[in-house]
């Protein structure tokens, strides 16, 4: 035990020194952002791949090398899951993160971080389930969540990884921004903001469909590959973000 | 008033003209303060006073409408330099979904330089803290314990207790006070306690400020508080010569005898006639002349329980 006056420490201290901190406070409860994703990818993973096999048994005459099956669909449960816990952090770990004293701008640095490594970690762990699909071809019998032969072309192992990670930070940064905009603004505004984007995305559907762009569009997306489409994502997530801190700035704990 | 004290290296909250409004509501108005450094502040107040407004605004949890606070000499609101020294855990503290004690206790001693791992680990002991049960499953007592043992242990050089006593048994409040005093005399720090049981705390405190729909009603040493107002007790025709016109707060009469509490100080003169006459001087409960003295500024006239 110290026998010190605690007096307030006044020397200049960098303002970034508690990042990591936050950072390690996002994973102060180790399943939420660790084990928890991880358990729930294998889980997916391995329903996708056992219904694949249950269509394939009642499938008698199916030639797998000329008829895959995909179950691709498994792969966004564990997205889901991150959204609701980036979508927690903002409802939950701020307010306390407030208590500990954390400015937002430590806070929401930290958290970025941590969004940024889970993101890694989805898209490395996307990548070898990539290698060990095409690798087994399906596991034999042609049958795939995460590695259907057409992904080779988009970019492979890496590039898929890539974007499964780009992928997964956007839908946290998502999940975080409905939270936050929840502390900051009132029920109507809020319904107003959902309303709001609803509108905008059908508006720019009709505006498409009016003008006759489709297949512009589709051109556009058949030259883009997991790379360029990484770099679309991560582009969202530095808007997304932006957003974000401009709403977490001025959000309080009550 | 205090009289303002013009060094700026004693205080550790300057407030001016703090203003925080609420679309309907104003919670704070105006409110010019300072909370010198090194002492154990009571910020009293009914409920929806702006008691946990104010704190908010202090720690840079929350920002206001208009008006300027200090905190050390800097602006708090997103300055590191400042902000590892103020620890505020709310009353209604939110945690980390599944978050247990020990995981809020570990993220603390990360937050505060100042963190003793020791006395922590004693308090957790003390107010028997459930090790394997999740925060938000927790008691209303226990879950304010948390913020408590976080509060005490993080040594911080502003330290902010909002009710720290709801839920809380009468052992562990009296553990609270025990070890808030004990820690504070080999520690000084700067302490802000809110409380609406004001007879409760009242012997921690060196500083009172009273706050009331927003506006500061008293701001003064607890010793001059206490000057302000004294209950004479005696033979009833003795006592009213001494209280003579003064406003009297309680009365109480026992046939003979009346037991009358007063506002404002007895003179030296009224001080021998109480000797001549044989009264007794009691010093007035802090709780009887705050809420005397919100009533009187409230339309609000209802009864004392509101505090």
């Amino acid at each position: 035990m110290t026998t010190t006056t605690p007096q307030p420490t006044l020397p200049h201290r960098s303002s970034f020194a508690r990042v990591p901190a936050v950072f390690r406070l996002q994973f102060a409860v180790r399943y939420s952002f660790i084990w928890l994703p991880m358990f729930i990818f294998a889980l997916a993973w391995v329903l996708g791949i056992g219904i694949g096999f249950f269509i394939d048994s009642q499938m008698p005459d199916r030639i797998p090398a000329e008829d895959p099956i995909f179950s691709t669909g498994a792969a966004q449960a564990t997205i889901w899951y991150l959204a609701f816990m980036a979508a927690y952090t903002a409802s939950h770990t701020f307010p306390f993160s407030l208590a500990l004293s954390y400015s937002r701008r430590v806070y929401v640095i930290g958290t970025y971080l941590a969004f940024v490594v889970v993101a890694a970690g989805y898209g490395v762990a996307t990548m070898l389930a990539y290698y060990i699909e095409r690798v087994t071809e399906g596991f034999g019998r042609h049958i795939y969540v995460f590695g259907p032969p057409s992904f080779e072309n988009l970019g492979g192992g890496f590039g898929i990884g890539m974007f499964a990670a780009v992928i997964v930070l956007f839908f946290m940064c998502f999940g975080f921004f409905w939270a936050i905009l929840y502390r900051r603004v009132t029920i109507p505004i809020l319904w107003t903001v959902i309303i709001g984007v609803i509108v905008a995305i059908l508006g720019t559907v009709v505006v498409i469909t009016l003008n006759d762009w489709w297949p512009n569009i589709g051109q556009w997306l058949t030259n883009q590959n997991a790379f360029t489409l990484a770099g679309w994502g991560f582009l969202a997530v530095i808007l997304l973000g932006a957003v974000n801190y401009l709403l977490i700035r001025k959000a309080t704990a009550g | 008033m205090t009289t303002p004290t013009t060094d700026t290296s004693v205080r550790a909250i300057e407030a001016q003209g703090l203003t925080r409004r609420f679309k309907d509501t104003i919670a704070l108005d105006d409110v010019t303060l300072n909370f010198e450094k090194d002492k154990i502040h009571g910020l009293l107040g009914r409920n929806g006073a702006g008691k946990t407004t104010l704190m908010s605004v202090m720690t840079a949890q929350d920002w206001p409408t208009s008006g300027s606070v200090r905190v050390f000499g800097q602006v708090p609101h997103e300055n590191e330099q400042i902000l590892p020294n103020i620890c505020f855990v709310r009353e209604e503290q939110r945690y980390p979904e599944d978050a247990l004690a020990k995981h809020a206790f570990r993220a603390a001693r990360e937050a505060f330089e100042n963190w003793d791992e020791g006395f922590a680990q004693q308090l957790i002991e003390e107010f028997r803290v459930p090790k394997k049960t999740t925060i938000k499953k927790m008691s209303r007592g226990q879950k304010s314990a948390v913020g408590v043992i976080i509060g005490l242990a993080s040594r911080a050089p502003l330290t902010v207790f909002d009710e720290p006593y709801m839920g809380l048994d009468a052992v562990a409040r009296q553990l609270f006070y025990d070890r808030l005093l004990q820690d504070y005399s080999e520690h000084p720090r700067t302490v802000v306690v809110s409380s609406h049981l004001i007879d409760e705390i009242s012997h921690l405190l060196e500083h009172v400020v009273v706050i009331d729909q927003g506006k500061i009603m008293v701001d003064e040493s607890a010793e001059e508080l206490a000057e302000r107002a004294v209950t004479v007790v005696g033979r009833a025709d003795s006592v009213a010569q001494v209280v003579g016109a003064r406003e009297v707060l309680d009365r109480e009469d026992l046939g003979r005898i009346a037991r009358v509490t007063v506002l404002g100080k007895l003179n030296a003169t009224e001080r021998c006639l109480v000797n001549e006459l044989d009264l007794d001087l009691i010093p007035v409960s802090l709780q009887q002349l705050i809420v005397h003295l919100t009533r009187k500024n409230g339309q609000t006239n209802t009864a004392s329980e509101g505090f």
